[in-house]
């Protein structure tokens, strides 16, 4: 799979001009000129990765606020989330073995569509992270309180944003100053995360068909009818957002043409069943309206009822590691997505720097950190969550509009190990399901995404108007 | 030919001790200039901002190889994992042994172990190419236990045969019942650098680190650490 890259050419404002060179990728390195780059990441760390960030979210904060807005019928608003990431991470799996380098998404779109929609789709996938960190460290501080409640410590609702602001920040220097062994770390948190939920899921889903237990009132699937599940499926989308991270670490992994289609197609099918189950489970316990009641933290209580305290404090624990898990899985992509643009002469070149100290790209980080604490401070969970969503979808879109393209004109280079089994309908299917799914969103989400987007493009036309980074097709 | 690949933190100024280099000199040498990056840093965005730099170094390094009369190339390489690119690029090149750079000045007498899972006559293909016809003396080393007593002395007079055959000076140390490496470092006093086989990794090595890697540190020469060519590919989860 070795062959020239995509051309680029153009400079921005300030004179810089993308940096590409040829390279060749083999299954253990990417070779340039002068340098090898190591691929040092497995399947086991790649299927981390995407189940890691993606378990966090959904399965401990959406539960109490699905419930109350598409009853029991939310397991169906989780499968359509399934469904829609998984037709997007088939075409995603073949753009990532043809291209397997640093930038994910957004190198594949600017590849094949050119350096607008590359430009917008890089920025505001930063904009998406930060959303997305957000969302999760609000959730974070949900569980947080709901910790020193179970440790009977009543702080009350109060202290969630503080104790969210005050984990992000120190994710943030964390980050900067280094953190070893953050991903042996993380393959840990995710194995206990996954068997914490496998029992737990276990023993309640025989509690829910009524083998174990008193049998539960039954409760009509969709009480409030198929727009709400849609609604609701657009708003739980965030939880699927895992799986894109695999594809920005591709240049560091191993064996990239077996390894990258297995680990987001595997962790999309991996999470997905187990929201479904959980959701089935939650609402099989106490039905709807009760777990509505509970708010971000439902499932504590979801674990109380099954499993007692015991229960009540397994889930609290795992919401902790699992919202920590995901902020700070975003937070690395986040500056993962700052520094492929700023390569490509989107952004200053500034923006990618490394500090010598500790290795890490400090500007990155803090550009990642800042906006990341503005957002929590508001607290708005479903409103992050929602833009984090929308900006996300408009990529899935484009990647499969990408997908297309490529396909309709091969370009020399374009050899991947992994092909889309039924194109064009999968690749054209995820197009016009990702972007459907932005038309369920509330009008206040989809108005910040659409302003996001418009000055991303903005940005794109002020400062680099001369850059292309459209390849040979 | 024989290659022996010398691993360096190039960034962080690690750099070849003049003995090093003089006991090279009948060998063809891969400098592998390696910069470790922390996980939250993508590979590229490092070699982006230092290649430049790195590949100054390298040269530099390389070039005092050359003046020694070496045949000495190099590479570079960015990454998350020190041990699998310097297993990597030993593969790659055909790496005979690769060395741990310590403190050496002018190189006597060498101290080899024949100790790990590399087989003796490898061990003395690798010793007799390093020596050349310099006037370099070799100390070999076997521990074992009470009932390995014989063989491993037969062992050793079998492998000084071979050397001395080629009219290298050969002294032979049996050790019986101590621990190898105490008595290695023991031994490695008196000398100027020092020859082991690679072991397949242990519980021990896991928890006191590469043995070479101790031996390296304890006795501040230079070690060569030969590959076990044979033995059982590292473990892949790839």
């Amino acid at each position: 799979m070795d062959g020239a890259s995509p051309s680029t050419e153009g400079t921005n404002i300030e004179g810089e001009s993308p940096e590409t060179e040829p390279t060749t990728e083999t299954d253990e390195a990417t070779i340039t000129d002068d340098a090898e780059l190591e691929r040092t990441l497995g399947l086991t760390g790649g299927l981390a990765i995407g189940i890691g960030t993606m378990i966090g979210a959904g399965i401990f904060v959406f539960p109490g606020l699905a419930a109350g807005r598409a009853g029991p019928a939310a397991a169906g608003s989780f499968a359509i989330g399934a469904a829609v990431a998984l037709l997007v991470a088939l075409p995603a799996s073949e753009l990532a073995t043809a291209m397997p380098k640093s930038g994910g998404g957004y190198y594949f779109i600017s590849r094949a569509l050119g350096a607008l929609a590359g430009a917008v789709v890089g920025l505001s996938l930063w904009f998406g992270l930060v959303f997305a960190t957000a969302f999760y460290l609000v959730g974070f501080g949900y569980y947080a309180v709901d910790t020193l409640a179970e440790l009977g410590i009543a702080v009350g609702e109060g202290l969630v944003i503080p104790v969210a602001l005050l984990f992000g920040a120190g994710f943030t220097v964390l980050n900067v100053t280094g953190t070893e062994n953050a991903a042996k770390l993380q393959n840990g948190i995710v194995a206990l995360l996954l068997s914490i939920l496998v029992t737990f899921l276990a023993y309640g889903s025989l509690d829910a068909v009524g083998l174990v237990g008193e049998p539960a009132a039954p409760e009509r699937f969709a009480p409030f009818g198929a727009m709400p599940v849609l609604t609701t499926a657009a708003l739980v989308f965030t939880s699927y957002l895992g799986f894109a991270q695999v594809a920005t670490v591709a240049g560091e992994m191993r064996n990239p043409g077996r390894n990258l289609p297995l680990a987001m197609v595997g962790s999309v099918l991996v999470v997905g069943v187990l929201y479904v189950v959980t959701i089935f489970v939650a609402t099989s316990a106490f039905g709807s309206e009760a777990l509505a009641g509970f708010g971000e933290t439902a499932m504590v209580e979801v674990g109380r009822h099954y499993l007692g305290a015991a229960g009540a404090f397994a889930i609290v624990f795992g919401g902790l590691l699992a919202t920590m898990s995901s902020a700070n899985a975003s937070i690395l992509s986040t500056s993962r997505a700052i520094y492929a643009v700023s390569r490509d002469a989107l952004l200053p070149k500034r923006a990618s720097r490394i500090n010598l100290r500790y290795g890490t790209p400090h500007v990155a980080l803090g550009l990642a950190g800042g906006p990341i604490l503005v957002l929590t401070a508001t607290g708005q969970v479903e409103l992050l969550a929602e833009v984090a969503s929308f900006l996300h979808l408009i990529m899935y879109g484009l990647i499969c509009v990408a997908l297309i393209a490529l396909r309709r004109n091969e370009p020399a280079w374009y050899d991947p190990d992994f092909r889309v089994p039924g194109y064009p309908f999968v690749p054209i299917l995820g197009a016009i399901t990702s972007f459907a799914m932005l038309g369920f969103m509330q009008p206040a989400s989809q108005l910040v995404g659409v302003g996001i987007m418009i000055a991303t493009a903005g940005w794109y036309a002020y400062y680099a108007r001369d850059v292309s980074l459209r390849g040979e097709l | 030919m024989t290659r022996v690949l010398v691993p360096l933190a190039i960034l962080e100024g690690e750099s070849v001790s003049p003995g090093l280099t003089t006991l090279l000199e009948p060998v063809d040498v891969t400098v592998l200039g390696y910069h470790v990056v922390p996980e939250q840093t993508p590979p590229d965005q490092a070699r982006l901002q230092y290649e430049d730099r790195a590949t100054a170094a390298l040269e530099d390094l390389a070039a005092t190889f050359r003046t020694a009369g070496t045949s000495a190339d190099h590479r570079l390489v960015f990454t998350h994992d020190r041990e699998q690119t310097i297993d990597r690029t030993a593969a790659e090149t055909g790496t005979d042994a690769t060395a741990v750079t310590g403190a050496s000045g002018r190189i006597d007498r060498i101290l080899v172990a024949l100790t790990g899972d590399v087989a003796v006559d490898r061990i003395v293909r690798f010793v007799a190419a390093l020596i050349d016809d310099r006037e370099i003396g070799v100390t070999l080393l076997l521990a074992t236990d009470d009932a390995g007593r014989d063989a491993g002395g037969e062992l050793l007079e079998t492998a000084a045969g071979g050397l001395s055959s080629r009219g290298i000076d050969v002294e032979t140390e049996l050790v019986v019942d101590a621990p190898t490496v105490e008595s290695l470092l023991e031994a490695a006093a008196d000398h100027d650098a020092i020859v082991v086989g690679e072991r397949t990794p242990s519980l021990r090595s896991l928890v006191l680190g590469e043995e070479a890697d101790r031996i390296a540190v304890e006795s501040v020469a230079p070690v060569l650490v030969i590959r076990d060519v044979d033995g059982p590919p590292a473990a892949d989860d790839a």
